[in-house]
């Protein structure tokens, strides 16, 4: 009896334990601060696409949580592309240029970050100049020179340490730069000699041709000085050395990042970030639903990936009045659309490609990306709203006919000498959902004219390395039709264009010109974009281009990705950033 | 005894090796097999529209452009003899057993898999404390008390526990007791050693989900055996000769039922610390599971090998521990 007694004593001791644990142990998103309160500003429903909520510069000794449901690709600014992470990095670098910081279109301008000022081009095109501020500190107190960005550029020509992140340098600049092996591997310690530092403060880089959107280059990760005395190659993703508002305090490899204020940064020389919270977690590998319900219950900030919530959350929120308000719905600078080959007969014939355009049911296609709210706007153009220079057209009745055009698709089919429509082969990844979904429904909307397709599913991750994106592949298996999805590396049309439907980026395997457009128009104009450096006139290119293609129907658009984000009651500076689609990070702070 | 086990210890080396040559064989030959190329194969491991040369040059970093036997040699002299790799800055050793390099991240694989272990262990050793415990317990009730509203009560519960997925319960007990009623908030994985009370309050709802299913297993198994074990004649002998009800439950019954349920719980305990990829996904807990699923998303060669290599290991020790055991019990098992 005394023993059951000593048990059951101890059973009760462990359960009072774990209760005041569960009392006691919770992390933190609030907690008391400095500054002043947030202001009034935009409330309710998508009060975030055009308004600053919760404006406020109040320091907050609590912890801004992020959630993520995958892992970075990698958190060395040399070495990363993912959207999500473009974003995030800037809690910790400065790269040369970056975007404004405010919502609405105003935010797809690129501003100076640690350069002083836009990079000034020479007459023929071939050089930008840039002064970085003098006194920009790392982590460590120590100040960040012009050498430190050329090292850093130098580190993203070693395409075996930093394989991932975009390789723009190696294609523009002039020099040694198409055979230079970056730091490591340059036994002659030539260095990269297309960038020049005459000072401390100065870097110049010499191009190999004109490129007017250098500054967009610019403010990729890529130029976030890097201390050469720090680096640690492939390591220094575990401890990226810090010149933004925050530094790593650990980093446990796709698990775990915090990040601490860093001590040296100055808000005067980095107005387009802020530092307002004690701590910045990262959580990676999360299950996306315990993401949003984390999200929903106030233990977590924000869902990093800034993609939306899921199908559970999203149910959640748009019946409730009051989550709803806390919701916003934006643009997220990506289109969901499927390349028509130009290459895979009948396809060869623009008349057979501009019958999948007029016969393509948009609304059904909505619905498998989701719907308007998490799939995204019809679209009738390629380049979605948020490209500089974007404007609305609709050649194949995409948005007053939604729900397609049989009579003009059986025109056009006539006008292709297949009168009774033919038959061609869809591909598309097999492991996303909605992209099954639209295959299908696309399938069923080619059907009512005649047009049979077969339907060839492939794994997303060799999508682009194995089947779609190997031309040959795509031609021995008669795929006219491939699905895709694009966001540009920056914000313009030839950010957005030149990947996608550009001649001389046509390659043997991850092609992503899949539709094989070698349009002299379109290259043309594409060549005309780069050279040019008014940016008016640049931006005008933008449409032309965007009509070409859809004259030569080499894309049919199907919509401009949507996704609904929540944003937390206790979130202050929380806007949608419209270059990134999602909440701009880098000012984030908590009530 | 000793020519046992070190008998069984050589099959397990030869096992792991046959296990290695499989696993290798399915995500490096076979795709070649498929037709597909060491430059495609690389295109993989680089990112968006990447030029030819960047994907050349992983391709030869990764060894992909050499045989097959030859990439399985290097990857079995790392396991044995440890690799130097270069991180630009400096060459580092990775000491034996080095399972290469990760594709993606360019760290070594065996401190990752290491440093998931934990969160796997914590979670497997915790749930199955319960469920043996538990199911064991509610089994030899419910086969003495057999036909009461208890046995019928409990067999029903357990029923419900073996039908039920995990990714069901786990989202049912989250929703109820994570986010509506937050009794346990935020579940996060907090080393032991850091704060044992939060460690066990993190992992209260992982453990019961996960037990809750093996439980109801064991109490299912418990009861059949001891239905069967009490029925036998060596039990009425030993009530005949006046032993106490619970020695003769205890002693005779229980652990002659015991038997099946030693081997099967070494078996789940063994798959199990080689990753419970549902348990830790519904949760958001970053163990092996977890890290398997990240392995096989990101098409990581090294480290779904390394996960792969790793479970094994666990399931045929665990298998080991489970037949010295027999061995110790039964001698005619060590012939």
């Amino acid at each position: 009896m005394k023993r059951r007694k000593i048990m059951g004593l101890a059973a009760f001791g462990a359960v009072a334990s774990l209760a005041l644990a569960a009392c006691g142990g919770g992390s933190t998103t609030g907690g008391g601060g400095s500054g002043s309160s947030p202001a009034a500003g935009p409330t309710g429903f998508n009060a975030a696409v055009t308004g600053v909520v919760n404006p406020s510069s109040k320091k907050s000794t609590g912890t801004l949580s992020f959630g993520l449901s995958s892992t970075p690709d990698s958190t060395d600014p040399a070495n990363t592309y993912y959207a999500f992470m473009w974003n995030l990095t800037r809690l910790y670098t400065m790269p040369l240029m970056t975007y404004k910081s405010c919502p609405g279109q105003c935010g797809l301008a690129v501003v100076p970050d640690l350069a002083t000022a836009p990079g000034v081009v020479s007459d023929n095109g071939l050089t930008w100049t840039y002064h970085i501020k003098p006194n920009v500190k790392y982590e460590d107190g120590t100040t960040v020179t012009s050498a430190d960005v050329k090292y850093a550029v130098e580190r993203t020509f070693d395409r075996t340490l930093f394989p991932l992140g975009p390789s723009y340098f190696t294609l523009l600049l002039g020099g040694n730069a198409a055979k230079y092996p970056g730091p490591y591997k340059d036994k002659a310690k030539t260095g990269l000699t297309a960038v020049d530092t005459p000072n401390s403060t100065t870097i110049v880089f010499h191009l190999a041709k004109p490129f007017a959107d250098f500054n967009f280059v610019t403010a990729i990760p890529q130029t976030a000085p890097v201390p050469q005395k720090h680096d640690t190659g492939a390591n220094y993703q575990l401890h990226p050395w810090s010149t933004g508002p925050y530094k790593f305090q650990s980093y446990q490899l796709n698990k775990q990042l915090t990040m601490v204020p860093n001590t040296f940064w100055n808000a005067s020389t980095d107005p387009n970030a802020k530092q307002l919270v004690s701590k910045v977690t990262v959580t990676m590998n999360m299950n996306a639903n315990d993401i949003d319900n984390r999200l929903l219950a106030g233990d977590l900030s924000v869902d990093a990936a800034g993609t939306g919530v899921q199908a559970a959350a999203r149910a959640k929120i748009l019946s409730s009045p009051s989550l709803k308000a806390q919701s916003d719905n934006p643009i997220s600078g990506f289109l969901w659309f499927a390349y028509l080959n130009t290459k895979v007969a009948p396809l060869n014939n623009v008349n057979c490609r501009r019958a999948i355009e007029y016969a393509a049911n948009k609304v059904n296609l909505q619905t498998a990306y989701g719907g308007p709210v998490a799939g995204g706007q019809i679209a009738s153009t390629v380049a979605p709203p948020n490209v500089l220079g974007q404007k609305h057209f609709d050649l194949y009745e995409a948005t007053t006919k939604p729900q397609g055009d049989p009579a003009k698709a059986k025109q056009a089919l006539t006008a292709c000498g297949q009168p009774n429509g033919f038959t061609t082969g869809i591909g598309y990844r097999s492991d996303r959902p909605k992209e099954v979904a639209a295959a299908t429904a696309l399938q069923q909307a080619l059907s009512q004219v005649g047009i049979k397709t077969t339907l060839h599913g492939f794994p997303a991750g060799t999508y682009y390395a194995n089947f779609c994106g190997v031309p040959k592949y795509v031609h021995q298996h008669g795929l006219g039709i491939c699905f895709g999805g694009w966001a540009p590396d920056w914000p313009d049309g030839y950010g957005f264009f030149d990947f996608i439907s550009a001649g001389n980026t046509i390659g043997a395997a991850g092609n992503t010109n899949i539709e094989e457009l070698n349009d002299p128009i379109v290259n043309n104009l594409l060549d005309k974009y780069a050279t040019t450096t008014d940016a008016t006139v640049r931006n005008s290119y933008t449409s032309q281009i965007d009509h070409q293609i859809m004259v030569d129907a080499g894309i049919l658009p199907e919509v401009y990705a949507k996704s609904l984000l929540y944003r937390g009651p206790n979130l202050t500076n929380v806007y949608v950033q419209p270059y990134y689609g999602m909440y701009n990070y880098a000012v984030l702070g908590l009530k | 005894m000793v020519t046992f086990i070190i008998r069984r210890l050589i099959a397990t080396v030869f096992l792991l090796i046959v296990v290695s040559m499989i696993t290798f064989a399915i995500f490096f030959l076979i795709p070649r097999l498929a037709g597909q190329t060491s430059y495609q194969l690389a295109t993989q491991y680089v990112g968006r529209n990447p030029t030819r040369a960047a994907v050349l040059q992983i391709e030869a970093k990764l060894h992909l452009n050499e045989p097959i036997y030859a990439q399985y040699g290097r990857f079995l002299r790392g396991l044995v003899f440890g690799e130097h790799y270069n991180s630009g800055t400096s060459t580092t050793y990775c000491p034996p057993p080095c399972f290469g390099y990760s594709f993606k991240s360019q760290q070594p694989v065996w401190p990752q898999m290491v440093s998931s272990l934990p969160v796997t262990a914590s979670l497997a050793i915790g749930a199955a404390v319960l469920w043996l415990i538990g199911g064991v317990t509610i089994g030899v009730i419910s086969a003495l008390r057999r036909g009461t509203i208890f046995d019928r009560f409990s067999m029903g519960i357990a029923l419900a526990g073996v039908s039920l997925p995990i990714f069901f319960t786990g989202l049912i007990s989250l929703e109820l007791f994570s986010y509506k009623w937050p009794i346990f908030p935020n579940v996060t994985f907090v080393p032991l050693t850091q704060n044992p009370l939060l460690w066990a309050r993190n992992l209260v709802l992982p453990w019961v989900t996960l037990a809750f299913l093996y439980a109801a297993l064991y109490a299912r198994l418990t009861r059949a055996g001891m239905l069967e074990t009490m029925s036998e004649d060596y039990i009425r002998t030993a009530r005949a000769k006046g032993l106490q009800e619970r020695t003769v439950i205890v002693r005779h019954g229980l652990r002659a039922a015991l038997t099946p349920i030693i081997t099967i719980f070494g078996m789940d305990l063994g798959a199990l610390l080689g990753g419970a990829i549902i348990t830790e996904h519904t949760f958001s807990l970053n163990g092996l599971g977890q890290f398997t699923v990240l392995a096989v998303e990101n098409q990581d060669l090294p480290e779904i090998l390394g996960v792969t290599m790793l479970a094994a290991f666990f399931i045929i020790i665990a298998n080991l521990v489970v037949d010295i055991l027999y061995a110790v019990v039964d001698p005619r098992v060590r012939h």
